[in-house]
């Protein structure tokens, strides 16, 4: 408990922290109004009658949300090492797992109290545009889901690297080249395993509300693939703390 | 006795005016010594050509029935309800058209033509000058497919328009005329290699229906339909004929296995006794430009390689500021702007080398996989890397990725912080390609046009001509500015990042 403290300490006297957080709903607010907005009225003539599904359009500010999250998750180990404190910080809690479960824990828990915050506000703000129609409360959980699983991505990423920098990169690859690259390769098959392995399309699949049997990856299992990225590249990452000195 | 003093080693060199070359030197010292740069920059070539690679092996096809091709050896549209006479020798061709309209249930396309034509002949894809009126693009003489100049705004379903097409030897004139009287020149054209006898007459054709259904992770486009009736009167031939009458062919139809059931039956013509025509015809004569992009399909690992530019732009910067090495750099030389200059030449330079040697090597190997994987000439032709459109598409991302590494360090040099700078520039050049698939299509193309994403329109290998109207669906590849106005929107950031790291370098202390 008091391991949890120190990193809670840590976490919330940054004021990165703070700026990233708000950043994250910022974001996912704006981006999610911005492309319910887009939609015109010949596109979606009544709730009825609407091509897209509004509830996912409604989470689109996600993609960007994630982004900070992962710098969130980076940063509360990468800056660590990047300043040296992480040789003070293991001098005074030296036993490695639980440092790192404590820090996993610690943002953890913050982003999914932001997560919270910025799903409800995206779709509460989403609403005053368009009518959202559909089961929400999956998409809702969903999303809250992916930003605190993207969050222990990038806390991994970092425990695996040691480096800010390298970590954001490679973080970001992951989350936005490779669908990218699925999006533009010719193959269907390979744009189908890639929508189906890859951590952010199979993750965001949870946000489907309509045409559910077209989805590449079926919604829960798809957050499946996202978080089974987090727990092993977590585990990697603690195999590498344990072993390496800092 | 005096005692010799001895003067203190001093540089002869002034700090300040320490000279730009010696500059360039140290920073490219930095570069190469920090031992994970170069590193970087070698991961990064051989990324960007092994993901090129692979990405064109995904690609393949089968070649996509018979196909016709232009003059100048383009892929052609050549469709079109033709009422024809030859012509032997010099002549003209006059007519009055009375009216387009739109022949079923759909509204009509705004390319759909009705006027006149000289043609070499009845193929398809041989050489022609028309003169014709459209719906929403007033009157237009076009020839040879690729060609296009505009005439007056008219518009044949308000007022009947004269129009007028004259041939001497292998000159071809347009006019045109609101009242048959006084008319108005709209260009003069040449087609090399006319023949004496060529085929003169009305046109009638529209381009097909073009449906798109787009929604998250799914796009349908479906081409189908159309199809327009033109009337025409004081239909005049002027010269010398061997038909007496006017015949109709529908020039390369009908298509039998067209994508909708009426592609198959034939258009119609009918002759009023008061010498009115009626031409019913679908189809268009245009450049096609539905084809694959065999140029773009080569450039995917440019994307990967993006995002190691990024990184070693943005450490240039913050790997200073991190170690307070940036005190002693300005120590050394206190004017900030040209440690800034000097930085972003070294970067830009590296990277674009780097780059160029990716790119270049990357698009040769897709090149040959593309070859092997069915996209053969005529339908593809070769593309020669020191040709446009491929040197331009290969120069073009090379350039791309070094300004996307000075763009970093612009920012870099703002924020001073590797988590931010990184996070910025990536959300900036890659996130607006993933939101364009997922937005409608009018937010999509915006955010094409305003974020540094609309640089890769660099990367486009088909030209696109203004008379065919063209779905621009980012799903398949397409940027909706040009490729040049794209990749100054990048330039304009990068331009913008390096002012505001200029101002924020003299007014605050490192």
């Amino acid at each position: 408990m008091r391991w949890l403290h120190a990193e809670w300490t840590k976490l919330r006297t940054l004021p990165s922290t703070w700026w990233l957080l708000a950043s994250t709903v910022l974001l996912t607010v704006a981006v999610g109004a911005a492309a319910a907005s887009s939609l015109t009225s010949g596109v979606c003539p009544s709730p009825d009658a609407c091509h897209e599904d509004t509830v996912k359009l409604s989470l689109t500010g996600v993609w960007l949300g994630q982004a900070t999250c992962l710098v969130l998750g980076v940063l509360s180990m990468g800056s660590e090492y990047g300043t040296g404190t992480v040789r003070t910080t293991l001098s005074a809690m030296p036993l490695r797992w639980r440092l790192l479960a404590a820090k996993a824990a610690a943002l953890a828990l913050l982003t999914a109290a932001t997560g919270t915050v910025a799903i409800t506000a995206a779709l509460w703000t989403a609403r005053l545009v368009l009518p959202v129609r559909g089961p929400t409360l999956r998409a809702t959980i969903g999303s809250v889901l992916v930003l605190t699983l993207v969050a222990l991505l990038g806390l991994a990423l970092a425990t695996l690297l040691r480096d800010t920098a390298a970590g954001i990169t490679l973080g970001l690859g992951l989350l936005y080249v490779v669908p990218l690259l699925a999006d533009l390769l010719g193959s269907p098959l390979w744009r189908h395993r890639l929508h189906r392995w890859t951590p952010m399309p199979a993750a965001l699949s949870i946000q489907a509300t309509r045409n559910l049997n077209h989805l590449p990856i079926a919604p829960w299992p798809g957050l499946g693939v996202l978080a089974a990225y987090a727990a092993g590249l977590l585990l990697a990452g603690g195999v590498a703390f344990r072993l390496r000195d800092a | 006795m005096t005692t010799p003093t001895l003067t203190p080693y001093r540089s002869r060199l002034h700090p300040a005016r320490a000279g730009f070359g010696r500059l360039l030197h140290a920073e490219w010292t930095k570069f190469r010594t920090v031992r994970a740069w170069p590193v970087v920059l070698g991961v990064a070539v051989v990324a960007v050509v092994l993901i090129c690679r692979l990405g064109a092996s995904g690609s393949s096809t089968s070649g996509g029935g018979p196909q016709t091709f232009g003059p100048g050896g383009e892929r052609v549209v050549d469709l079109f309800r033709f009422a024809h006479r030859p012509l032997t020798g010099d002549g003209s061709i006059t007519v009055r058209v009375t009216g387009l309209k739109s022949a079923d249930s759909r509204s009509i396309e705004p390319w759909a033509k009705a006027g006149i034509i000289v043609k070499q002949n009845l193929q398809e894809g041989s050489a022609y000058a028309a003169v014709m009126a459209t719906p929403a693009h007033g009157i237009r003489m076009q020839w040879n497919f690729t060609h296009d100049t505009a005439g007056s705004a008219s518009d044949v379903a308000t007022a009947p328009h004269w129009l007028r097409l004259t041939r001497r030897g292998e000159h071809l004139t347009g006019y045109e005329s609101a009242d048959g009287r006084t008319w108005s020149k709209i260009k003069d054209v040449r087609l090399p290699g006319l023949p004496r006898t060529v085929q003169v007459g009305l046109l009638a054709g529209t381009p097909a229906h073009n449906n798109v259904h787009r929604a998250f992770g799914g796009t349908s486009e479906t081409y189908g339909g159309g199809l327009v009736t033109g009337t025409y009167d004081h239909l005049a031939l002027k010269g010398t004929s061997t038909a007496t009458a006017w015949k109709s062919t529908d020039v390369g139809g009908p298509v039998p296995n067209g994508p909708t059931p009426q592609d198959a039956q034939p258009g119609r013509t009918n002759v009023s006794p008061s010498g009115t025509y009626t031409l019913t015809g679908r189809g268009d004569i245009a450049p096609a430009e539905d084809g694959p992009d065999m140029v773009q399909m080569s450039f995917q690992g440019v994307f990967v390689g993006i995002l190691f530019m990024v990184a070693l732009g943005t450490l240039f910067v913050t790997g200073e500021y991190k170690r307070g090495l940036i005190r002693t750099t300005f120590t050394a030389t206190p004017a900030r702007l040209k440690v800034l200059a000097a930085k972003t030449t070294v970067i830009a330079a590296v990277t674009f080398a780097a780059g160029l040697l990716a790119t270049a090597v990357g698009f040769s190997l897709a090149q040959s996989v593309l070859r092997h994987n069915g996209f053969t000439p005529p339908e593809f032709p070769d593309l020669s890397l020191l040709q446009n459109p491929a040197l331009r598409a290969v120069v073009g991302s090379a350039a791309l990725l070094s300004l996307v590494a000075v763009l970093a360090l612009g920012v870099a040099a703002v924020l001073r912080n590797s988590a931010g700078t990184i996070a910025v520039v990536v959300a900036l050049v890659i996130l607006p390609q993933i939101l364009s698939f997922a937005f409608p299509l009018p937010a999509a193309q915006w955010l094409l046009r305003v974020t540094p994403a609309a640089a890769f329109a660099i990367q486009q290998g088909v030209t696109r001509y203004p008379q065919v109207d063209h779905n621009c669906l980012p799903e398949s590849g397409c940027y909706p500015l040009s490729p040049w106005h794209g990749f100054a929107v990048l330039a304009a950031y990068a331009v913008a990042a390096l002012l505001l790291a200029a101002w924020r370098l003299r007014r605050r202390d490192a």
